[in-house]
């Protein structure tokens, strides 16, 4: 599939704009990751493809508010589609340690380290033990 | 790939098709009472050391190779589902270990008043067997299977202890707790089928990531693939894994006398055996009868009754959710763990007369999954592109936790596993083609338990309140498609889940529910299946050479 990239990159950063430090989805160089991803898998390959080819050629060149118009219509003509293209960007802009370091999150994958709880603590249970049986006997 | 003793082209005492819940825990039984077993699984092994979890795209590929839904897999062992004509989307893992792979792994059991359902509610039908004759096998699966809970119950009757104490419920299943509490509503910890200590074979403590829907690196979560098959395979089995059977073959008197299979090299194979067992879930399993056909079984194998595919069950889902943006996780403790698995209600489970429908259903308790879930939509909606996105997903991340509701289903004949005559598998069999409705108990059930979840939301203090009524990709448990029974003009299968039409075919999946309850039917499943090897083991010694 050959999308044009810089058309892409520029409806992703309005698909997740810039905040604080932290540039647009676009600018982050996310095109270019969604695109070899979405290979992986036709039906993302398919999405990413039909909102691409359907941004207007100028989209680059367009107001905010033009290109936030473009892509609404995208959303409203080709639903099934432009969720699966936000599925994808959201999955890999939330992969990126400096946007878990935004949020405060762990930035890592969940496992080896997983998390830590306390062991179950039995007195949770006081009044829900007082309760009388209502399952019903037979 | 051939897991065994390298035994091969020869009669088998039973053939097991499929290596999931069911398969396996027969497989484990029979093997330990010296039969000479072989199972054919179209699917492969895993390695949990690969699993998605360790990597950081694990988002991305939960919606791609490792998502649940089959169709989305796409993988050669995948069969294809049409769901044109059905508003649920059934889900599945095809593999050694089966669906087990991708479960959550919730223990709940079956109620008392779940096998009489037509005696106590006089809708749908009795099972032919009783809650107390199925609790032995419940309990032996408790123990290869590795339950953490605790006793105590009062939504359950009194039961063996569990091998393993429950897994914490956390701040925000506290949080949820005292919500039920301050309605007056039962509320108590899940049991689960995730180690809280390490227990099994190699099998680790659950290290709480969160994302027991992917495999379990850790082999917290218990899978037929750390359970029953070690011990399946060390007592002689034989595991033929890639290797998808086409039919089940019947000998001249009309009785099963094996299986055609396609092996891992394309090719057709024969495996012969003395007995059959039929382990490839609500669906599979329907589709393979209704695929072998034979001049003894011109409308597919055991179908006498017509009602091979029928009846076919899921539980309806719905979620009720809510954030609690004021909860600060430094502060009050983060709301990690587990996505379910963490405590359950069962305060509207049995019929109650002054409700305009029968039945019930349970709440279980969700919680959130991180940055990438959250935007997708996780609880409630995608969160919105455009300036509002940073906004959402900071108030939703970790501030949020749910109830999914899990109401039961009656059987109705025009719910449908059939052959679609359009189309195939990789191997060029018919895909399986779902035809279902919900039915208006079910709605009603849904609608009730909404309105109780707002409430129970409400009285958590949640900010925002997120309703599902009707989630799509909930086809998690597939029951009813070859039904037990006394009659063999209402039943496919009799209490032991041996076929009325045939004697040496046995059904071991959730195909033989007479009825779905409103629990995850899986340790039913395999307490079933475990009952049946019993039998076959004591009973059916004429299998044996
Ligand atoms: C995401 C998810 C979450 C779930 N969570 C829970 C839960 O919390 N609690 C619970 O109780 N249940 C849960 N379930 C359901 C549970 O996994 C199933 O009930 C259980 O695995 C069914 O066991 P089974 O043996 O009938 O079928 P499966 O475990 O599905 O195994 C069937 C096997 O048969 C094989 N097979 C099918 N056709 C053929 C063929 N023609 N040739 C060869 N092999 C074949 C398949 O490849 C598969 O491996 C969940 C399921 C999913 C997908």
């Amino acid at each position: 599939m050959s999308t044009d990239l810089s058309l892409l990159s520029a409806a992703l950063d309005r698909v997740v704009p810039a905040i604080g430090d932290l540039p647009g989805a676009g600018a982050m160089g996310l095109a270019e990751v969604i695109v070899e991803n979405a290979r992986q898998d036709r039906r993302f390959e398919t999405a990413l493809k039909t909102v691409a080819d359907a941004l207007p050629d100028d989209f680059a060149s367009l107001d905010p508010a033009a290109q936030d118009d473009a892509l609404r219509n995208i959303e409203s003509a080709q639903g099934e589609a432009f969720g699966l293209f936000l599925d994808i960007t959201y999955s890999f802009y939330y992969m990126r340690p400096e946007v878990h370091e935004r949020l405060n999150w762990h930035g890592r994958a969940p496992q080896p380290e997983g998390n830590e709880l306390p062991p179950f603590d039995d007195s949770v249970l006081e009044i829900a033990r007082q309760r009388a049986p209502l399952w019903r006997k037979v | 790939m051939t897991s065994s003793n390298g035994k091969s082209d020869h009669t088998a005492d039973v053939l097991i098709v499929g290596a999931g819940a069911s398969g396996a825990a027969v497989a484990a039984w029979l093997a330990e009472a010296g039969f000479d077993v072989v199972c054919l699984e179209q699917g492969h092994w895993q390695n949990p050391d690969k699993y998605a979890t360790l990597d950081p795209d694990f988002d991305f590929q939960s919606m791609s190779k490792w998502s649940y839904d089959p169709n989305k897999r796409g993988l050669p062992e995948d069969y294809p589902i049409n769901l044109d004509d059905s508003p649920v989307t059934p889900v599945m893992f095809n593999g050694v270990g089966g669906s087990t792979i991708l479960w959550t792994a919730h223990a709940p059991r079956f109620h008392p008043s779940d096998f009489r359902v037509k005696t106590l509610d006089g809708v749908a039908d009795d099972w032919p067997l009783t809650y107390e004759e199925l609790e032995p096998y419940y309990d032996m699966n408790d123990q290869v299977m590795g339950c953490a809970g605790i006793n105590g119950d009062p939504g359950n009757p009194p039961r063996a202890p569990r091998p393993m104490p429950p897994l914490p419920i956390g701040a925000d299943g506290l949080k949820l707790a005292r919500a039920f509490e301050s309605l007056g509503w039962h509320w108590w910890p899940s049991d689960n089928y995730i180690n809280s200590i390490p227990y099994g074979e190699g099998r680790d403590a659950c290290n709480f990531c969160g994302h027991n829907n992917l495999g379990c690196v850790q082999r917290a979560k218990a899978s037929t693939d750390l359970t029953y098959w070690p011990r399946a395979l060390r007592d002689g089995a034989e595991l033929k894994s890639g290797c998808r059977v086409s039919e089940i073959t019947v000998d001249a008197e009309g009785r099963a006398s094996g299986a055609n299979y396609f092996d891992q090299n394309g090719e057709l194979q024969h495996q012969q055996a003395r007995g059959v067992v039929m382990a490839c879930n609500g669906i599979g399993t329907p589709r393979l009868l209704l695929m072998s056909t034979s001049d003894a079984h011109p409308q597919g194998l055991a179908n006498s009754s017509g009602l091979v595919g029928k009846n076919l069950m899921f539980h309806p889902v719905a979620f009720i959710g809510g954030f609690f943006p004021e909860h600060d996780p430094e502060h009050d403790g983060e709301w990690v763990g587990p996505m379910a698995n963490i405590l359950m209600s069962q305060e509207f489970y049995e019929t109650d007369p002054e409700r305009d429908f029968v039945r019930g259903y349970t709440y279980q308790m969700a919680r959130g999954l991180g940055p990438a879930w959250t935007a997708r939509g996780g609880f409630a909606d995608r969160a919105p592109w455009g300036e509002d996105h940073h906004r959402t997903v900071q108030k939703r991340l970790g501030r949020g936790l749910g109830v999914a509701v899990m109401g039961e289903d009656l059987p109705e004949p025009h719910n449908t596993v059939t052959l679609d005559p359009v189309m195939k598998d990789s191997s060029g069999l018919p895909a399986a083609k779902i035809n279902y409705t919900l039915s208006e108990n079910s709605r009603k059930q849904l609608d009730h338990a909404i309105e109780n979840g707002r409430k129970l939301m409400q009285a958590a203090g949640a900010e925002e309140i997120v309703v599902n009524p009707f989630i799509q990709e909930s086809g998690w448990h597939l029951m009813g498609t070859a039904r037990m029974g006394d009659d063999p003009e209402s039943s496919v299968v009799n209490r032991r889940g041996q076929a009325h039409d045939l004697d040496n075919l046995f059904v071991v999946d959730g195909s033989v529910f007479v009825t779905g309850a409103a629990v995850n039917p899986t340790p039913t499943i395999q307490a079933l299946a475990l009952r049946t090897a019993e039998f076959i083991a004591t009973e059916r010694t004429d299998l044996k050479r």
